[in-house]
């Protein structure tokens, strides 16, 4: 990719104060039977802002950002996105889904499609795009996630860092104002990481609001304009990466800082 | 060496060959390699040996009936269609004849097979053949000959095993058209016998010497023609259009073929032209101008909720008219249009796909239409009895029905108990496990004999309708436990991941869910098809004239081959396991295809 010399220019120190809202949340609570997986969590990210969601396993970050597209259901507390909120009304479900796109950990590529079957699906029969239209699409998102020669092969013959790009390009593909990524690099091999990291930055110099769970501290020192600490199912710390990582104020932050770093 | 792998075209290094091994240390390698082996190996071949010469002594015991079976051919084939009539059977053979030519052309069947294998093959027949011969209680000239034959087997696939090109191969389909050449030659050239049945006064039935009859060995030979024939212009068709127009146009000729055959070829309707022109076309334009309209409208991305609620009406009104006094044309019609309204949001998207699903109704209600004039036609092929064909005829039509009905039901059973709704939930659950809980003789007895009676005034349906509905919510309800299995079997992932992108979902289900679904429950599936297709041996126990019922009671019963059950078993249970074989053949090679796109 030729756009390593931009990368190094980090999207941190941007002003976005006068930025809409476009993810709202307000004290949201989940149990998980007894167990409390968020704790009056309270945040609200604005447009073009790149999160990123630190904190130890079991802290609840994941369970939080699945909220956000409603895989998961809150049970108390507010979320709005892009002005919708999220309720049991199904159609205000299906309008932020669209709005929303989201990177899994394991892929979730669908195996009995091809890759550029798996990409043009959502956006024909969603979008209802014509098939010509989406087609071309999808070959320039391949081509902007830097596999445009693997649109005709199955998932399953492409590698894992491979796989990870493809589900970004099939979430790409219903041009969302927001993507969420839930450790989009833990189930891959250490060398397929940057490849799947340098998307992600392109896309966020491309000005995408972005709200990624992950455990690259590197990402997030040079990526991310805001940092999100959580454990508990609460969050416990939030700024800027620099104040994050050389001035954390917390004891919890400071003791989950000197395990990772 | 290369190989044309993912990255395209690599040279790599071949593997070392491993050694073959003379055949004596084969034999001490795997028979013989430990004393406790040796035993094994000496009790198990005498077992089979033993067994092959009881089989052998008892097939060509003088006492055996073999003329029963051979005479009465044609009544284990289609019982008592009439004779001046037998064209439309060969017709009806012809059609299937093509299709399936063309399917192996389309779908690219057959593969090659190197002349080392098909020799090592011919050798161990050829042993084999000699082996079963010296075991046969035959004349000696008898063995001779086939001494001779045997012998020369061996030699051809010796001689294949010993050229200099053994990994030249060969198709296999080549093979199976010589093969089935050579079958039918024989029947040209061999003195097999001309048995056939005189209806006198009397029925006697002739054995005379020869060949074979003109009107088995001529029809015969144009299938093979026809099969042929058609492989080549799959071929050309391949070359001409896209496969993926042609494989779906040929799915939906296979499709509809079995009413075809069964309602346009075989039963010859006598069809009421001036009724047809002037009441079921017109209600068949009608409902397609005014579906076609309705479902262009229907299907544009932004009628939402109004198309919904406008289906949800169509609905009523189609279940309200089975209260009224209307034809069952316009019910079925009603309902199907109704399913398609219900549908059309989950198909919506450009004037492309809209147009192409108005055609799809118009196409499909047309079939609808054509189909129910047909079944409400009179026969006009007269034959004694309640139902027109029997034998193999009546049992694959009552297992092809039955399976391709319960298909459907099946999976909308195993979507409707998997479903997140109570009701349909509840409902489909019920139904599974009192289907489930009844024995298949029980619902066929209920079906044949009660079903009829319950019926409103008017209505009509022949005891093998009755049997093929009744069969077909059971099998419906084991299928889906099967497709059931294949449902859980779908990750969470992939319903996540298909939310994620905003589908619906009925979307969802049906481009994520049920293909992976499918795909995992072939093998139980196919094991269901077999079972269906074998138990509808059943139906001799309700009296209906299937192949069982006619190869144990029928023949037997008659003055010149009183008491010859055992032989026309065997021969019955030869039929019932090529079909079941081939069900099960084309299953394996249905996994490898679609294993293609494996995790």
């Amino acid at each position: 990719m030729n756009e390593t010399e931009n990368i190094e220019t980090t999207a941190t120190n941007r002003d976005l104060s006068n930025a809409p809202d476009m993810i709202v949340c307000e004290n949201v609570s989940k149990w998980y039977g007894d167990f409390q997986a968020l704790d009056e969590v309270s945040a609200t990210i604005k447009e073009q802002e790149v999160v990123v969601v630190l904190g130890p396993s079991g802290s609840g970050k994941s369970t939080w950002i699945r909220c956000i597209n409603r895989l998961e259901h809150h049970q108390e507390g507010r979320i709005e996105v892009d002005g919708i909120e999220l309720t049991n009304d199904l159609r205000n479900i299906e309008k932020v889904r669209s709005e929303v796109g989201m990177v899994f950990q394991q892929f979730n590529l669908f195996p009995h499609l091809k890759v550029l079957d798996n990409v043009t699906l959502a956006p024909i029969w969603v979008r209802k795009k014509p098939k010509v239209e989406a087609e071309e699409q999808a070959a320039a998102l391949l081509e902007r996630v830097g596999i445009p020669e693997q649109a005709d092969k199955y998932p399953g013959q492409l590698s894992g860092g491979q796989q990870q790009r493809v589900a970004i390009a099939r979430a790409l593909a219903m041009e969302p104002r927001i993507m969420l990524f839930d450790e989009p690099t833990s189930a891959l091999d250490p060398e397929m990481i940057k490849e799947v990291l340098d998307v992600m930055k392109e896309l966020a110099l491309s000005g995408m609001t972005m709200m990624v769970v992950t455990h690259e501290v590197g990402f997030a020192k040079e990526v991310a304009d805001r940092i999100i600490f959580m454990d508990d199912g609460q969050i416990v710390e939030t700024g800027t990466p620099e104040a994050f990582f050389t001035n954390p104020t917390e004891d919890r932050t400071k003791l989950f800082l000197s395990q990772i770093l | 060496m290369t190989i044309s792998g993912v990255e395209g075209t690599v040279s790599i290094k071949p593997p070392p060959e491993t050694p073959k091994l003379p055949p004596r240390e084969w034999l001490k390698e795997n028979l013989f390699s430990s004393p406790f082996n040796g035993f094994l190996t000496i009790v198990s071949t005498a077992t089979l040996l033993m067994i092959g010469r009881g089989l052998l002594s008892f097939i060509f015991n003088p006492e055996r009936q073999w003329g029963s079976t051979s005479t009465n051919l044609r009544l284990m084939m289609t019982q008592a269609y009439p004779e001046e009539q037998y064209m439309r059977v060969w017709v009806c053979v012809g059609i299937i004849f093509t299709l399936v030519g063309l399917s192996m052309a389309i779908w690219n069947t057959g593969s090659r097979i190197t002349l080392r294998r098909l020799g090592s093959f011919l050798l161990s027949t050829g042993v084999v053949i000699d082996v079963l011969t010296l075991l046969a209680p035959f004349s000696s000239q008898a063995k001779m000959i086939w001494l001779i034959i045997g012998s020369a087997v061996i030699a051809t696939g010796g001689a294949l095993l010993r050229t200099d090109e053994k990994n030249q191969d060969v198709s296999t389909l080549t093979l199976m058209v010589a093969t089935l050449t050579a079958a039918i030659l024989a029947l040209w050239v061999v003195p097999f016998g001309h048995h056939s049945f005189v209806f006198d006064r009397t029925p006697r039935s002739l054995a005379e010497t020869g060949t074979v009859a003109l009107t088995t060995k001529l029809p015969w030979t144009i299938m093979l023609l026809i099969g042929v024939l058609a492989y080549f212009s799959g071929k050309t068709l391949t070359t001409r259009f896209p496969s993926k127009n042609l494989r779906p146009t040929i799915i939906g000729i296979w499709f509809l073929a079995p009413p075809t055959l069964l309602y346009l070829i075989l039963r010859d309707p006598d069809f009421d032209m001036g009724h047809v022109l002037n009441t079921d076309l017109p209600i068949f334009l009608i409902f397609a101008v005014i579906g076609g309209i309705l479902l262009t409208w229907f299907t544009r991305p932004t009628t939402g909720e109004i198309g919904r609620v406008g289906a949800a009406l169509i609905l009523l009104a189609g279940f309200g008219m089975f209260f009224t006094p209307m034809r069952m044309i316009i019910r079925i019609l009603m309902l199907l249009l109704a399913i398609f309204a219900l549908a059309a949001p989950t198909f919506a998207g450009d004037t492309k796909t809209r147009r192409r699903y108005a055609v799809a109704w118009v196409g499909l209600s047309g079939i609808v239409t054509w189909l129910v004039t047909a079944v409400n036609t009179p026969s006009t092929i007269e034959v004694p009895g309640d139902f027109f064909i029997g034998g193999v005829s009546l049992t694959l039509m009552v297992a092809i029905f039955t399976i391709v009905i319960s298909f459907p039901i099946g999976i909308l059973l195993a979507l409707a108990r998997t479903s997140k709704m109570p009701i349909f939930r509840i409902l489909s659950t019920w139904f599974i496990e009192f289907v489930r809980g009844i024995p298949l003789i029980t619902i066929l007895i209920f079906f044949s004999i009660m079903v009829p009676m319950f019926l409103p005034r008017g209505m009509e349906l022949s005891e093998v309708s009755a049997i093929i509905i009744g069969y077909s919510l059971f099998s419906a309800a084991y299928l889906a436990e099967n497709v059931r299995g294949g449902l859980q079997s779908v990750t969470r992932g992939q319903h996540e991941a298909a939310e994620a992108v905003g589908m619906t979902t009925s979307q969802k289900t049906f481009f994520i869910v049920l293909p992976q679904a499918l795909r995992v429950s072939i093998p139980p599936l196919v094991g269901h098809c077999i079972g269906v297709f074998k138990e509808t041996s059943l139906l001799a126990i309700i009296g209906l004239f299937d192949v069982l019922y006619i190869a144990r009671n029928v023949i037997p019963n008659q003055t010149e081959f009183l008491g010859s059950t055992r032989e026309n078993l065997l021969f019955v249970s030869l039929i019932y396991f090529f079909f079941a074989y081939q069900m099960s053949k084309a299953s394996q090679r249905l996994e490898q295809r679609v294993g293609l796109g494996e995790r």
